[in-house]
C-alpha cells in the first residue's frame, strides 16, 4: 500500500530515534498510522512489521495489549471517559450515560456488553458486543468504543485519566477536559479548547513548600524555554556539567531524596549500582507514565514546567553517565507529548542536547516515547519492555535488574518525573542543604495529590512529612463536604491499603492516631500502608466500601498483563467476586474467599503489581469486615448438580440442588445447607 | 586451563549437598529427588518464571559485618531465609544457598497457583487428548481442591483453531506458559506464534496471514504442558495411557533422533522424540516423526513370493539360492537404511556368493540448519564400517548398471532398495536373468524380481544403527512384523545357509557377536552394551566423510 509523503517523513523520523533497536519503533508507528487513518487496520499491523522487520505477530500482539490501540474507526469525535475510582465517585458513570444518550447510543447495550452479559453464559464473555449502530470493539480485554448510529460520536470508558483532583475528566479526542458537570454532557461534544494547560486562581496554601511546583498555576506564565531561561533555568545544568559526575552523585546521595514513583527507593543508591566505564552504554529512561489511580502530578510538570524536568533528565544523564535517554510518557497524555516535543526542540537548539553539550564534552540525546494506555509500563521492566517494543510484560528479578540488565540488556536508571525534577535542586542548593527540608530520611519536598470527598481537592507540594494526614485534608484540603463525616483514607494511590477513620498505630511505642499521621514514607509504612504515589483518595460516610473495592478491583482487573498466574487468574476474580456482591449476589463465604485469592497473589507473582491488586482487598476487607459481611448473606449454592449462572446468583435467595436422581443409596451430595 | 567444575555446597530441605556452579536450582532439586512442580520452565529454552509454580523458599548464609558465613552448631552456614517465595527456575544454585521445597508456605503456593490456573479451565479430561500426560492432572493430585470456590462465569476463549496444518489450539486449556511460542522463536526460528489480547483474555495465536506450518510445529504439542496444543494427526485417536512407549531410533536420516514409538495391539499411534542431548536434544522433525503410516496402510508386502506367486519362506529361500547360485556374474545393492547386523551378514553372503561389485544409494539434500543433515540414509557410517560401501558412496552404482547394460552383469540381488532409483530403467531390470530383491514396500524392482522376500520395518526389529556423528545406536522393536514378513538378518542368515556356509546364528544377539568378533570397531560391544543413548563409536570425521552426489 501505498503512505502518503509526509507520514512516510514522520515514520522515518520516528524510527530514527531507535538507534539501537528499530523494533523500539513499533508504538510510536503505531500512534502515527491510528492519528492519520483513525484506526490501525490488518493491514496496518502488516505494513508496520515489514517496515520493522519483524513478524506480523509481533505488531499484533501490542496492537491487543495497548487498549488505545483500535482495530476499528470510532466516530469522527471520540471521547473518553475516565472511569476509575476518584472519577466514578464524582460521577463519571453518570457521565458516560448522559454522553451516550446525548450520542443517540444505546445505554443499556453498552452497559450489558461492560457487564460482560452480552451473550449470556454461552457467548464469549470478552466478544464484541452489538451496539447500537455500528459496533466497533477491542476484543479481549480492550474498553468497547461505543459509536453512534450516524457515526459522528464516540464514546470509550477507559481507565485513569491522572486527574483525579479535578474529577471527572475525560479527553475529547487529544483535548483534556476537567471538572465536567453531567448536566453539560452534551456540551462535551462541541469542545473546542483543551484545559490541560490551564492554571488556577488558588494561590498556593500556607502549609505548602513549592519547589517542584514553584511555576505551576502561575496565570500567564508561558511554558517556554525563553519563560524558563529568565528564570535562571538551566544554570543548574551549566553549574552541574563543570562538576565531575561522582561529585554530583555524592550530593544526590547526600540529599537522601527517594524516589517518588512508589516504591519510595533512595536514588543516590540506585545510581551508584550503574558501573561506569563497562563495555555498554548506560541508559536513563524518566517514566512518565503516570497512572496510579489518585496520582496527578507529573501531568502538570509536563503541561507547565517542561523544561525543569528536561534539565533534571540532562543532569542525571550526566551523573549517571547516559549519552542516549528516552522519556516515556503515557499514550493518555497526547498534549503533553506535543509539549515536550516543542521543549526539547528548544532545548536542542539552545545547545542543551546534542553533540558537546555547552562545550563540556558531553553527549546526550533524549527523546519522547508515548504509551498507549497500559498501567503495567509504569513498572520500570515492563516499561523497558515497552520501550523494545515489545508486549509490556516485567521482566523477573533476578536477572534482570535495570541497573545491570535494562534497556537492550545494558545498565539503565528509570527515574520518575517528580524525582528528576528534584535532582535539579539538589544540584541547586547542594544535597546538604536539601536534606534539611523534610525529616531524617524523608527529606525534601512531596507532592501530594488529594481527591475524593474533600472540600478542595487537588496537589499541594509540602515538606515530608511537616503535614499530618489530618492536617492535610482537614486543613489544606478544607475538610469533609457539608453534613458528612470522614470514613476512610487511600493514602498513596490505589494500591496503598485503605486506613479508617478512628484507627491508631503503634509507631515507636507511641499510639498515634489516623490524624496525627505524618505524611513521610516511613510513617505510613508503619501504619501498615504506604506512601506511595503520594496520591491521597479521601471517602466520606456517603460511600459504600464494597463499591470502592469494585471499582479498585476493576482497575486492577483490567490492567494486569496476564503474564504470570496469580495476578492475570486472581485479579479477575477478585473482580468477578466484588461485582457479584454488588450486583446482589454476595454468599457469606465470599469475603473469606475474597481474602484467600488475594493472600494468593501477593508476594507470589513477577512484579510488584501481585501487591497492587491485593493490598486493596486485603486491607478493605481487614478494615471494613462488616459492610462486606452485610452484602454477603446468601447461602454458597450446591455444586454441580444444577448448573446455574452467576445472574441466577444474584436474582435469587438461594440455589437448590437437584435432589439426588436415585434417590437412597445412592446420595452424589448433601444440600448445601447441609454441608 | 583448569576443566575442573566448581561445586557448590546447597542445603536442599536439610540436607547438604554438592552441585556444580550453573545449576538452575529447579534441576538441584529435582537431582536431590525433590521434584519441583513447573509449567513454564523448560531446561532447552529461555526462563520466564511466569507460571510460578516451582516457588519455593530460599535463603543465603548469614553474613558477619566482615562478609562471613555464621557457622552453626553443625559447622554449617545459618541460613538468612527470605521471607518471599522465589522461583526456582530462574536462579543458579549458590555457595551455602538454603532451599525448601516442602514447608507449608511452599504447599500453599502451589495450591494457589494449581487453583488460579483451573479456576477458567474447562475441566474437559475425559475428552482431552492430553489427559494421562498433563501437568493440571498430575499437579492437581497433589495440590489440588476436590471442589471449586469459583462461582463466577469462566473466560471464553477460541477452540479447536487449526494453527497448522498439524497442530489444534484449544485456548481455553492453555496456561499461557509461552512454552510453544519461545520454541518456534528461539529452536525453531520461525516466530510465529504470540499473545493476544491481555490479562485473564490473553491468548496464543498466530497471525491470521500466518500459521504454525514449520517442520516443527509437533514439537510444540509435546513441550505443551496441557491439552491447549494437541497434534491433529494423533487427536482421538487413543487414550495415552494405552500406549506401549519403545524406545528406538528414527530412520529418516542420518541423524537418528532419539524417539519413543506408541503403540497398542501391533498399531503405531504416535512417535514422539526422546530427549537425547548428545543428538536431538528434545526435538525431531514433524516429517520423521509422521513417517510411519506405511507400517500399516495396507501397501505392505506380506508374503515371500517367486515368480509373482506367494509362497512359503522355506520354498522362497530355496528359489532366491538357486536363482543366485545359478546367475552368473552378480552385483549387489544394498541399502544405507539396513541395520548394521543385516549390513555385516550382507557382506558375508556376498562373499559367500562371490559377489565383489556391491554398493549403497546415496541419499542426499539440503540440511535444514536445525536437525536434519544432507545425509538422508539413517546408516551410511555403518555401510562405510562393513564394507558395503566405499568411501564414495554410490560411486559403483554407475559401475553395476553399465554391467548390467553391456551384459557383463546378470544377476543382481538388491537388498531393500528400488534399481529405479539408482538409475536403472524397467528395460535394464527386464534384461537381468536374476533378480532377488528383498523390500518393506512394493516397487518397480520388487515387481520385476523373481524372488521377492519381505522384510520388517524399523519399528519391528532391533538392531544397530551409526549416525553421522558416529554415534552408536539401537533400534528396539514395537511392533511384531505386518504379515509374514520377517527380520532382514533372518532372511539374510537362510540365504547364507543355503549358500553352504554354516554359522550359529539363532538370534540378533549371536549375529551382533559374530559381528564385533570380525570388525575391531565393534569389538567388546553387544546391542545392550549400546544402551538406550547409545554410544560414541567412531570419531565425527571418520563417520561424516562427505557424501558423493552421484
Amino acid at each position: 500500500m501505498t503512505l502518503p509523503a509526509d507520514l512516510l517523513a514522520k515514520i522515518d523520523e520516528a524510527i530514527s530515534h531507535y538507534p539501537v533497536s528499530k523494533r523500539s519503533a513499533s508504538l510510536p508507528l503505531l500512534h502515527l498510522w491510528q492519528e492519520h487513518y483513525g484506526f490501525v487496520s490488518d493491514a496496518a499491523v502488516s505494513w508496520i512489521a515489514a517496515k520493522l522487520e519483524l513478524q506480523p505477530i509481533n505488531v499484533l500482539e501490542l496492537v491487543t495489549f495497548y487498549p488505545m490501540f483500535r482495530r476499528e474507526p470510532a466516530g469522527k469525535t471520540h471521547i473518553r471517559v475516565c472511569r476509575t475510582l476518584s472519577c466514578q465517585m464524582a460521577g463519571s458513570y453518570q457521565l458516560r450515560d448522559a454522553l451516550a444518550k446525548s450520542a443517540g447510543i444505546d445505554i443499556a447495550t453498552w452497559n450489558a456488553h461492560m457487564q460482560g452479559h452480552a451473550h449470556g453464559d454461552q457467548g464469549h464473555e470478552h466478544s464484541p458486543a452489538k451496539l447500537t449502530g455500528h459496533a466497533v470493539h477491542n476484543p479481549g480485554h480492550g474498553n468497547p468504543v461505543a459509536v453512534s448510529p450516524d457515526g459522528q460520536y464516540s464514546i470509550e470508558f477507559v481507565e485513569c485519566l491522572a486527574s483525579c483532583g479535578s474529577a471527572p475528566v475525560a479527553m475529547v479526542d487529544d483535548m483534556f477536559v476537567e471538572n465536567i458537570k453531567i448536566q453539560d454532557a452534551a456540551a462535551l461534544w462541541k469542545t473546542s479548547a483543551s484545559q490541560a494547560t490551564r492554571t488556577r486562581s488558588t494561590p498556593p496554601h500556607p502549609r505548602e513548600h513549592r519547589l517542584i511546583f514553584k511555576n505551576i498555576d502561575k496565570a500567564g506564565r508561558g511554558n517556554d524555554i525563553e519563560t524558563y531561561l529568565s528564570e535562571g533555568g538551566y544554570d543548574d545544568l551549566k553549574k552541574a556539567l563543570q562538576t565531575a559526575p561522582e561529585a554530583l552523585l555524592d550530593e544526590v546521595k547526600k540529599s537522601g531524596l527517594r524516589g517518588r514513583g512508589g516504591a519510595g527507593f533512595p536514588c543516590g543508591a540506585k545510581w551508584s549500582f550503574i558501573k561506569r566505564g563497562g563495555p555498554k552504554p548506560t541508559y536513563l529512561v524518566c517514566n512518565a507514565d503516570e497512572s496510579e489511580p489518585g496520582t496527578f502530578k507529573d501531568r502538570y510538570i509536563i503541561h507547565q514546567d517542561p523544561h525543569q524536568l528536561i534539565e533534571g533528565m540532562i543532569i542525571s544523564c550526566f551523573t549517571v553517565g547516559a549519552s542516549l535517554a528516552y522519556l516515556y510518557i503515557r499514550g493518555e497524555f497526547p498534549e503533553g507529548a506535543v509539549i515536550l516535543e516543542k521543549a526539547l526542540a528548544e532545548a536542542r537548539a539552545k545547545g542543551f542536547l546534542g553533540k558537546n553539550i555547552l562545550g563540556s564534552g558531553f553527549d546526550l540525546e533524549l527523546y519522547i516515547h508515548r504509551g498507549a494506555g497500559a498501567y503495567i509500563c509504569g513498572e520500570e521492566t515492563g516499561l523497558i519492555e515497552s520501550l523494545e517494543g515489545k508486549r509490556p510484560y516485567p521482566r523477573i528479578k533476578p536477572p534482570y535488574f535495570p541497573a545491570v540488565l535494562g534497556l537492550y540488556q545494558c545498565p539503565t536508571i528509570v527515574n520518575n518525573v517528580e524525582t528528576l525534577c528534584h535532582v535539579k535542586h539538589i544540584v541547586h542548593m547542594g544535597g546538604e542543604e536539601y536534606a534539611k527540608i523534610g525529616r531524617p530520611n524523608n527529606t525534601g519536598t512531596r507532592i501530594l495529590c488529594v481527591s475524593g470527598d474533600v472540600q478542595r481537592p487537588g496537589y499541594y507540594e509540602v515538606a515530608v512529612g511537616t503535614v499530618t494526614l489530618g492536617e492535610l485534608i482537614n486543613d489544606i484540603c478544607g475538610g469533609m463536604k457539608p453534613g458528612r463525616t470522614f470514613k476512610g483514607v487511600i493514602p498513596g494511590g490505589s494500591s496503598a491499603k485503605v486506613l479508617r477513620a478512628g484507627e491508631t498505630f503503634k509507631i515507636k511505642d507511641k499510639e498515634v492516631a489516623l490524624e496525627d499521621l505524618p505524611m513521610d514514607f516511613d510513617s505510613l509504612a508503619a501504619a501498615g500502608s504506604m506512601a506511595g504515589s503520594g496520591g491521597v483518595i479521601v471517602m466520606d460516610d456517603s460511600r459504600n466500601m464494597v463499591e470502592i473495592l469494585n471499582n479498585i478491583n476493576e482497575f486492577y482487573a483490567h490492567e494486569s498483563c496476564g503474564q504470570c498466574t496469580p495476578c492475570r487468574e486472581g485479579a479477575q476474580w477478585m473482580k468477578k467476586i466484588t461485582d457479584r456482591i454488588v450486583a446482589g449476589g454476595g454468599v457469606a463465604e465470599d469475603p473469606a474467599t475474597l481474602k484467600n485469592v488475594a493472600d494468593n497473589i501477593a508476594g507470589k507473582t513477577i512484579c510488584a503489581f501481585g501487591e497492587a491488586c491485593s493490598w486493596p482487598t486485603q486491607s478493605f476487607l481487614a478494615k471494613f469486615k462488616e459492610e462486606f459481611a452485610a452484602k454477603s448473606t446468601k447461602a454458597l449454592p450446591p455444586p454441580m448438580p444444577p448448573e446455574y449462572t452467576r445472574d441466577e446468583l444474584v436474582a435469587h435467595d438461594s440455589i437448590q440442588a437437584v435432589p439426588a436422581p436415585r434417590g437412597n443409596g445412592h446420595e452424589i451430595m448433601a444440600p448445601a445447607a447441609t454441608r | 586451563m583448569s576443566t575442573e567444575v566448581q561445586l557448590l555446597n546447597v542445603q536442599i530441605d536439610g540436607v547438604w549437598l554438592q552441585f556444580p556452579k550453573g545449576t538452575k536450582v529447579i534441576d538441584a532439586c529435582q537431582q536431590a529427588g525433590k521434584f519441583i512442580p513447573r509449567y513454564c520452565y523448560h531446561p532447552k529454552l529461555s526462563v520466564p518464571g511466569n507460571c510460578r509454580m516451582c516457588l519455593i523458599e530460599m535463603g543465603m548464609p548469614k553474613m558477619t559485618p566482615d562478609r562471613k558465613p555464621v557457622l552453626g552448631p553443625d559447622g554449617k552456614p545459618e541460613i538468612g531465609w527470605i521471607p518471599r517465595p522465589q522461583i526456582s527456575c530462574a536462579q543458579d544454585v549458590a555457595e551455602g544457598m538454603g532451599v525448601r521445597t516442602d514447608s507449608p508456605m511452599v504447599k500453599e503456593c502451589r495450591q494457589g497457583v494449581m487453583e488460579f490456573l483451573l479456576i477458567n479451565h474447562p475441566l474437559d479430561c475425559p475428552i482431552c487428548d492430553q489427559a494421562g500426560e498433563c501437568r493440571l492432572q498430575e499437579f492437581s493430585v497433589e495440590y489440588g481442591n476436590a471442589e471449586s470456590r469459583f462461582l463466577e462465569r469462566k473466560v471464553k476463549k477460541p477452540k479447536n483453531v487449526e494453527l497448522g496444518p498439524r497442530v489444534t489450539l484449544d485456548a481455553e486449556r492453555c496456561v499461557l506458559c509461552s512454552r510453544c511460542i519461545r520454541f518456534m522463536k528461539e529452536v525453531a526460528h520461525d516466530d510465529v506464534l504470540g499473545f493476544v489480547d491481555r490479562g485473564g483474555f490473553s491468548t496464543i495465536a498466530c497471525h491470521p496471514e500466518k500459521t504454525l506450518e514449520s517442520n516443527y510445529s509437533l514439537n510444540t504439542v509435546d513441550i505443551c504442558p496441557v491439552g491447549a496444543l494437541t497434534s491433529t494427526d494423533f487427536r482421538f485417536k487413543m487414550r495415552v495411557w494405552f500406549l506401549k512407549e519403545t524406545k528406538s531410533i528414527d530412520v529418516n536420516d542420518g541423524l537418528g533422533c532419539n524417539i519413543l514409538i506408541g503403540s497398542r495391539e501391533g498399531h503405531i499411534y504416535r512417535i514422539t522424540p526422546r530427549e537425547n542431548n548428545d543428538v536431538n536434544g528434545n526435538w525431531i522433525p514433524d516429517s520423521h516423526r509422521l513417517n510411519f503410516k506405511y507400517l500399516q496402510d495396507g501397501t505392505r508386502l506380506l508374503h515371500p513370493s517367486v515368480g509373482s506367486q506367494q509362497t512359503t519362506w522355506p520354498e522362497a529361500i530355496a528359489a532366491a539360492h538357486s536363482q543366485l547360485k545359478t546367475a552368473g556374474k552378480l552385483a549387489m545393492v544394498v541399502s544405507a537404511r539396513l541395520t548394521n547386523e543385516e549390513l555385516y551378514l550382507a557382506k558375508r553372503l556376498a562373499s559367500a556368493l562371490n559377489i565383489t561389485l556391491h554398493d549403497i544409494l546415496p541419499r542426499v539434500g539440503e540440511p535444514d540448519g536445525i536437525l536434519i543433515p544432507a545425509d538422508r540414509n539413517p546408516n551410511t557410517a555403518g555401510a562405510r564400517l562393513l564394507g558395503t560401501t566405499t568411501e564414495t558412496p554410490g560411486a559403483h552404482l554407475k559401475d553395476i548398471l553399465t554391467g548390467v547394460r553391456n551384459g557383463t552383469i546378470t544377476g543382481i540381488l538388491s537388498l531393500g532398495e528400488d534399481l529405479l532409483e539408482c538409475g536403472f530403467t524397467h528395460d535394464d531390470l527386464a534384461k537381468l536373468k536374476t533378480l532377488v530383491a528383498t523390500s518393506i514396500l512394493p516397487n518397480a524392482t520388487t515387481a520385476a524380481a523373481h524372488v521377492v522376500l519381505p522384510g520388517a520395518a524399523f519399528a519391528e526389529k532391533r538392531g544397530s544403527i551409526i549416525n553421522i556423528n558416529g554415534r552408536l545406536q539401537r533400534l528396539n522393536k514395537a511392533l511384531e512384523p505386518a504379515g509374514q514378513c520377517r527380520d532382514d538378518w533372518e532372511i539374510l542368515g537362510d540365504l547364507l545357509s543355503a549358500a553352504g556356509q554354516s554359522h550359529a546364528l539363532h538370534s540378533i544377539e549371536d549375529v551382533f557377536r559374530s559381528m564385533s568378533q570380525d570388525v575391531p570397531a565393534f569389538e567388546g560391544l553387544n546391542l545392550g552394551k549400546i544402551g538406550d543413548l547409545g554410544l560414541q563409536l567412531l570419531t565425527k570425521p571418520e563417520a561424516a566423510k562427505p557424501l558423493a552426489t552421484a
